[in-house]
């Protein structure tokens, strides 16, 4: 008897084993019936590869997983370079005076409240505000970043912002103002508000 | 497997009573209107996906504003999501598996449109991230970028179900 000539490609032509008749079945049935979208799925799998490859190689590559302390957006040269402190930690250094306090919360809540001594430097508006901010931000003493609070990565992007600045010892508040006024630490009031821009960069 | 069809019905036939409707939709079918549609949608995706693919970790901050993705997936979010564009992008333009590309393209665009839409509802006041991640954009989440993204919506559908 002839072979009748090969039909269909399928994958189960090439069946060996039960798990991969399985496959393969699922695999023929899909192309089949959905050839547009497994092409798509295609085009993910080789995003994630040409991605995670690229990455891998990136001077400023991501780790997969959120940085310790559930930050994301830190590239892994960065890691270790922007500790956290908690409140406890910060006042120690605010009693010391070494450090210098940046607040990166807007100027307006800056103007209301802030810790004494703290230069403002509104991350929001990071760009424009950089070329002044950068004369009063001293290379040779600890900057200790802080914004408003749990999930508020301002402070973060601050620091990522002075790293490739070339600042080098700097320590980001973990939970920032709100941790520091629930210590009952102490802070600069203006009710009736100030010029925000006085301290302000 | 059985007949049950997935997705709307391969062209929705225009009406006798509208010839002009037709006309367009003969016009839009067009292989070369497609393939001028599809090198179009491809490289807004590859344009777009540059600045990302070169500040992962800006882009994964943008993400973060948008707060929709759970934290431990950003990182991993802003990692691919790039690749996906460019990749989308570049099959649209060469014209490789463009069906395929042209689903992958509408399903983000629908992300997009899904992303803007609830930032916008929600008051949030964030940085695009669309075309550039450097902070120096003014350009906000806004009801704009919604209607400036339907047009690559429809390209983009245009070229998965016609191809």
């Amino acid at each position: 008897m002839a072979q009748p000539a090969q039909e269909k490609t399928t994958f189960e032509n090439r069946a060996c084993c039960p798990i991969v008749n399985e496959t393969s079945a699922i695999l023929t049935w899909a192309v089949a019936r959905f050839p547009h979208a497994v092409r798509a799925a295609l085009f993910l799998i080789l995003a994630v590869a040409v991605g995670a490859a690229y990455n891998a190689a990136h001077p400023l590559g991501l780790p997969w997983l959120p940085s310790p302390g559930n930050r994301v957006g830190i590239p892994r040269a960065f890691e270790t370079r922007l500790p956290q402190i908690d409140a406890v930690q910060a006042m120690s250094l605010y009693e010391a005076g070494d450090a210098l306090f940046v607040d990166s919360r807007d100027a307006a809540d800056y103007a209301e409240d802030h810790i004494p001594g703290a230069v403002n430097v509104p991350m929001r508006k990071w760009a424009e505000l950089w070329p002044q901010a950068a004369s009063q931000l001293p290379r040779d003493r600890t900057l200790v970043l802080y914004c408003y609070g749990a999930h508020c990565g301002l402070s973060t992007r601050q620091g990522k912002a002075l790293l490739e600045e070339g600042y080098e010892d700097l320590v980001v508040l973990d939970y920032g103002w709100s941790t520091w006024t629930q210590h009952g630490q102490p802070t600069v009031r203006h009710p009736e508000g100030y010029p925000a821009d006085e301290g302000s960069a | 497997m059985g007949s049950r069809r997935f997705g709307t019905p391969k062209a929705i036939p225009p009406t006798r009573e509208a010839p002009e409707m037709r006309a367009i939709w003969r016009l839009a079918t067009h292989p070369i209107f497609l393939r001028v549609a599809g090198i179009l949608v491809g490289a807004t995706f590859v344009y777009a996906s540059l600045d990302k693919i070169a500040r992962p970790d800006r882009f994964a901050d943008i993400v973060h504003d948008y707060d929709m993705v759970p934290l431990i997936f950003i990182n991993a979010f802003a990692l691919i999501m790039p690749w996906t564009e460019i990749t989308t992008g570049a099959a649209l333009i060469a014209g490789v598996w463009r069906r395929g590309a042209g689903l992958l393209a509408t399903a983000m665009t629908v992300a997009f449109l899904i992303a803007i839409a609830q930032a916008e509802i929600r008051g949030l006041e964030i940085e695009c991230g669309c075309f550039t991640v450097s902070g120096m954009s003014t350009s906000e989440a806004t009801w704009d970028l919604f209607i400036r993204d339907i047009p690559l919506l429809l390209g983009a559908m245009l070229v998965w179900r016609k191809g």
